[in-house]
């Protein structure tokens, strides 16, 4: 049997593809839900109805723009682990975490302070508004989850392995990041 | 548009079958000419059918006739033989003849005969009837007059009536096939088509969307009547009770459920009695309308329509009988 | 030689099967997986057949009492959900899928063996969960596509409908993982020189399918998780007392549900473009333009949903709007009848069993097919909507198109699974048995619909003509049962005392009938090369040994260009438990004991961070 010489390339690996596939179906899944808000919004005669509120512009846009900064460190985890520099990945990821807890903190705190003042069984508006909201907080704290399972991994340095999660981890956080843009708008349009 | 006569012979048998049916809820017995549209389009696209089945058939049995003819492997490698031509035919008959017969489809009961089935435009006929579905009965009111009855309508025959249809519960559909399409009843709306009668005569209908434990039993009549013998059912329809009902109607809880207009039983939770006894059958056609079988019902209506929202009324066969020959009076 | 069986004994201790029972619940072995998947539908398309059997029975007569309509509710609601969820789609991807997919495109396994094993497992679950439901008497009982209200907690109180949304978000997480692994698998593991215009048509169906699940079921699952809310939570969704919406649902059911029937179908297409080749013995007739078909009409089906919503009362401009989707969609179906039709009569056709069932396929497709095509027209649409005329157009459809080429294909690959060959004769019995029940259970039920019969009643009225038509359905139901009955027996004969078949009795076009019947743990002993979609009939030198460890190829996407070895996961007991973590989950959701469902949640976590505690061997 002879062997056929074939080139080799760098490839892009099974489990970044396999991300790719969580990233589709979540954004698939959120979209079904933002979908529903403009389907109720453009049944309802008043957006938002009567007795409820939009979301505070300032404070919205400020936190959301503290998480979609996080970006920006977990890119760079992701370049140097893929160029072997342990120390500066697990400080990119800790910059990034500590971020990220505070504003899951903030937000979990904002959450429940709002459960308590304007009900989500009220009517329509509440009851998309919170599930999207917490939707959102969810995917935000599985991410966290995430960052914690690797900066765990990475105690004991780097593997070809730990490489690519870093960098699936980075992407599942730009996904996040980019979905926490969509839904903070979508909640925020009822300003309009 | 007519059914052509010549698909009567080429389809001849399923013409007899469907033609020698009852023909009360037989979209293919229209009586308006919203179905009769629609039976025509699904003449047409039947005969098309049989055409394009048969080709395939036809396709099959050539390949049939053609088998085992050379060995195994003889054309497994390099080009394929005849593929040009496969081609072709795959081109010709796979995409350029359905797009045009589709296209014809489309054109033709899309933008043509829909325009018959839309709900008519809300000041264009004279007579509004609007039907309210619950599980499982039809509630059937004339906007503009008193009258309010069950599971039976009555429309002037040849006359365009706007039919509103609406839900107290889950959704429903209206459907009575030889005058017109189905139309759902959704909560929080109020949908409308045309209901529109060429002859006289008594048009059967059904729900048309699952609705619960009982939507097989949730069925109506459509009299299509003389304009006079409308009028005259219409007026008769509107009159509060014609005598008033025994104390046994409260004590036994019909009150409770039951409106009987002109008296102080005015619940709507059930459907108004004011003419029950005018109506041709009970409980959405489950049973007919004569006093032993309304005795049943009273008594025993668990076992007759398991499920529905009426329980069976504990009383005695004697008081069901005074209640029942009271109901069926009310004519 | 002597260094060959040196290596191939060194591979099958490498890649050997760890024995027992124990092997079997942790195997990650996509042909084990592919075997459990096929056994698990083959019992749940059982119970689906009695549910239809009983319905049938109930129906033969007019006005008969053998079943109530309590009972009745919940047969036809799970008779749908069974056959669609638990029959249909696992049995053409997770029997058919797992177990072709990877020797087809010349592989070891999939890209992702455990988490294979995990949907198997997930998938078991879903049903239990599912099945619990009958055994406590709350089975869901508003139909597979459970309108609201009907469905709301005001009308339906009890769990039914708890059972439902949760056992649908439960089953589809294992559709899902089974999606994201073909797409990956497709694009990744693929024999060197198998670019995308080498790839069988099995595999091109198999990626549409995958496609419209990724994009279909979380729309559902969007659907269900308000519903679940609505009813557990008190939100206001669908509740039109405080501005939510009832045609919501059906909306964000039917975008899901519309490519769900085409998911149905596609990766039965692709069993058919399997067989057709090989039973005709010629290169289907063109390929690319079938191959095109097969991902178009996934994709245009995602826009025709409100084609099942035209008697709501939508505006007209919307309702055409669909039409002319639904139009479209039409062509990349008539494009492969055609082609199938014509490799055909363009090969040498050999009827035994798999190829006469794909005759049979495609006439009920076809059958099924026309009336889709009627329901273009959208006055038509209204008229005989929810009546017996779009069951008799469905069931053509699903069982002509999806079950006729799983028969056929258990008959085509049944040598290839067991080493044996089928005994042909009994099978074209079983053919035409199975060909007349069908048509005699199918056919009258496009009549009853136009002569008024409508869905989903547990009985009818006598006087209106429908008797003769009900009772000649239920005979064709049995009949079919016995032909149903008569072609699995034959496989059962036929494992016991088949004939030894080799590895090639039918001289397939495909890369599974290059290796032993049945094949080794490790597949391919030499990893081939391809420079055909038909590597069976035009050979490629292969491409070498693969015997250094537990590995497997990664390739690149487009050109089938080798990537990596990538080392390859033995048993593992994860899959199972994390399985089992979420059956906790959802038992604990529809009891309502929320917080111990989230507890089990944690078990879950706890699980997946088990699962990666060990990483791949480096190459």
């Amino acid at each position: 049997m002879t062997a056929v010489p074939a080139p080799r390339r760098v490839a892009f690996p099974a489990g970044l593809w396999g991300m790719l596939m969580v990233i589709a179906t979540e954004g698939m899944l959120l979209g079904a839900f933002i979908a529903t808000y403009f389907y109720l919004r453009f049944k309802a005669p008043v957006w938002p109805p009567h007795g409820d509120h939009a979301p505070p512009i300032a404070t919205t846009l400020i936190l959301t723009a503290c998480l979609v900064a996080t970006s920006a460190p977990m890119a760079i985890a992701s370049w140097s682990a893929a160029a072997g520099e342990l120390a500066k990945t697990r400080l990119a990821l800790v910059i990034a975490l500590i971020v990220q807890c505070g504003y899951l903190a903030y937000e979990f705190k904002d959450f429940s302070d709002e459960l308590h003042k304007s009900n989500i069984v009220h009517d329509q508006y509440t009851s998309i508004y919170y599930t999207l909201l917490g939707a959102d907080h969810a995917h935000v704290f599985f991410g966290v989850l995430l960052n914690l399972w690797l900066l765990g991994k990475l105690v004991t340095g780097l593997t070809r392995y730990r490489v690519r999660a870093v960098q699936a981890i980075a992407w599942y956080w730009h996904f996040v990041n980019v979905l926490t843009i969509v839904i903070v708008g979508t909640l925020l349009s009822a300003h309009a | 548009m007519i059914a052509p006569r010549r698909h009567a012979l080429a389809l001849l048998p399923a013409v007899a079958v469907l033609a020698g049916c009852d023909k009360q809820q037989n979209a293919l017995a229209p009586e308006s000419h919203q179905a009769k549209s629609i039976a025509s389009l699904f003449w047409w696209m039947m005969g098309g059918s049989w055409i394009g089945l048969g080709l395939i058939v036809a396709l099959l049995v050539l390949a049939w006739k053609r088998r085992n003819r050379r060995g195994i492997g003889s054309d497994t490698e390099g080009d394929k033989p005849g593929e040009k031509f496969a081609w072709r035919v795959v081109i010709g008959l796979g995409i350029v003849t359905p797009i045009v017969v589709i296209g014809v489809i489309f054109v033709i009961a899309n933008l043509f005969v829909i325009k018959t089935t839309e709900a008519p435009a809300a000041d264009s006929t004279r007579l509004t009837v609007r039907v309210i579905g619950h599980m499982w009965w039809w509630e059937v009111r004339y906007p503009g007059h008193p009258a309010v009855t069950a599971n039976e309508l009555h429309i002037p025959v040849r006359v365009p009536v706007r039919l509103e249809v609406q839900t107290k519960d889950v959704i429903h559909s209206f459907w009575v096939p030889r005058l017109n399409r189905t139309i759902d009843a959704i909560p929080g709306r109020t949908n409308a088509i045309e209901l529109y009668a060429d002859t006289a005569g008594r048009y059967r209908g059904q729900c048309d969307e699952f609705c619960g434990l009982q939507h097989a039993h949730m069925a109506f009549y459509v009299y299509a009547d003389p304009p006079s013998v409308f009028r005259r059912w219409l007026a008769q329809q509107s009159k509060p009770v014609s005598s008033p009902p025994p104390k046994l109607f409260t004590t036994a809880g019909c009150a409770d459920c039951h409106a009987l207009r002109g008296t102080s039983a005015k619940a709507d939770v059930g459907p108004d009695l004011t003419h029950v006894g005018s109506r041709s059958t009970l409980a959405a056609l489950t049973i007919r309308n004569t006093p032993a079988e309304l005795e049943d019902w009273i008594l025993h209506n668990q076992a007759i329509k398991p499920g529905n929202q009426m329980p069976d009324i504990t009383i005695s066969p004697a008081q069901a009988h005074e209640l029942a020959v009271y109901l069926e009076g009310l004519k | 030689m002597v260094v060959v069986t040196e290596r191939l004994t060194r591979l099958e201790h490498q890649w050997q099967a760890r024995p027992g029972v124990l092997g079997w619940l942790t195997t990650t072995d996509h042909k084990r997986i592919g075997l459990l998947y096929f056994w698990t539908t083959l019992v749940l398309f059982g119970a689906g057949g009695v549910e239809a059997l009983a319905m049938r029975t109930q129906l033969a007569r007019p006005n008969q009492h053998l079943i109530g309509p309590e009972t009745y509710n919940e047969l036809f609601t799970l008779h749908g959900v069974t056959m669609i969820f638990f029959f249909i789609i696992p049995m053409t991807t997770g029997a058919f899928g797992n177990y072709l997919l990877p020797l087809m495109l010349g592989a070891r396994d999939m890209a992702f063996p455990r988490m294979n094993a995990l949907s198997f497992w997930i998938f078991l679950g879903s049903g239990i969960f599912l099945y619990v439901s009958l055994a406590v008497g709350d089975a869901p009982n508003a139909g597979w596509f459970n309108y609201v209200p009907l469905s709301s907690r005001h009308y339906d109180p009890g769990h039914n409908i708890d059972f439902y949304c949760l056992g649908v978000i439960f089953n589809s997480i294992a559709s899902t993982l089974t999606a994201a692994q073909f797409i990956v698998t497709i694009l990744k593991s693929r024999a060197p020189g198998m670019s995308l215009n080498r790839m069988p048509l099995f595999c091109y169906a198999m990626f549409a399918a995958a496609f419209g699940l990724l994009f279909a079921l979380p729309t559902l699952s969007a659907d269900v998780i308000f519903l679940f809310l609505d009813r557990n939570v008190g939100t206001h969704f669908f509740d039109p007392a405080y501005h939510g919406s009832a045609l919501l649902w059906q909306h964000l059911f039917w975008f899901f549900g519309h490519p769900e029937v085409y998911i149905l179908i596609v990766p039965a297409f692709g069993i058919a473009t399997s067989i057709i080749p090989a039973f005709t013995q010629r290169k289907m007739v063109a390929f690319p333009l079938v191959a095109i078909a097969e991902l178009l009409v996934v994709f245009i089906g995602f826009g025709v949903w409100a084609h099942h919503m035209y008697a709501t009362g939508l505006p007209t401009m919307t309702m055409i709007f669909f039409g002319a989707a639904t139009a479209m969609v039409v062509i990349p179906s008539t494009i492969q009848v055609f082609s199938w039709c014509m490799s055909f009569i363009m090969g040498t056709a050999r009827f035994n069993t798999p190829l006469l069932f794909i005759a049979g396929f495609i006439f009920m497709f076809v059958m099924g097919g026309l009336t889709g095509i009627m329901f273009v027209a959208i006055p038509f649409d209204q008229q005989v909507t929810d009546t017996y005329f779009v069951i008799a157009h469905f069931h053509y459809i699903i069982f002509g198109a999806a079950v006729f080429p799983i028969f056929g294909g258990l008959y085509y690959w049944f040598p290839k699974v067991t080493g044996k060959l089928p005994f042909d004769r009994p099978g074209q019995i079983a053919f035409w048995i199975i060909f007349v029940g069908t048509n005699l259970l199918f056919f009258p039920m496009h009549i009853l619909g136009l002569i008024g019969m409508t869905r989903r009643e547990y009985t009818y009225p006598s006087g209106l003509g429908w008797e003769p038509y009900n009772f000649a359905e239920t005979i064709g139901a049995f009949i079919t049962t016995a032909g149903i009955l008569l072609l699995l027996g034959n496989l059962v004969y036929s494992y016991f005392r088949g004939v030894e078949s080799g590895p090639d009795p039918w001289h397939g076009p495909t890369l599974e009938w290059t290796v032993p019947s049945p094949p080794p743990d490790y597949n391919f002993a030499v990893i081939p090369t391809v420079r055909s979609a038909y590597p069976n009939w035009e050979p490629a030198p292969p491409y070498e040994w693969l015997d250094r460890g537990h590995q497997q190829v990664e390739s690149e996407g487009v050109d089938g260009v080798i990537g990596d070895i990538v080392g390859m996961p033995h048993e593992s007991p994860w899959p199972p438990l994390l399985a089992l973590t979420l059956l906790g989950v959802f038992a604990m959701l529809v009891l309502g004991k929320f917080e111990i469902a989230g507890i089990m949640g944690i078990f879950t976590l706890l699980t997946l961070v088990g699962w990666h505690s060990k990483e791949p061997q480096e190459s």
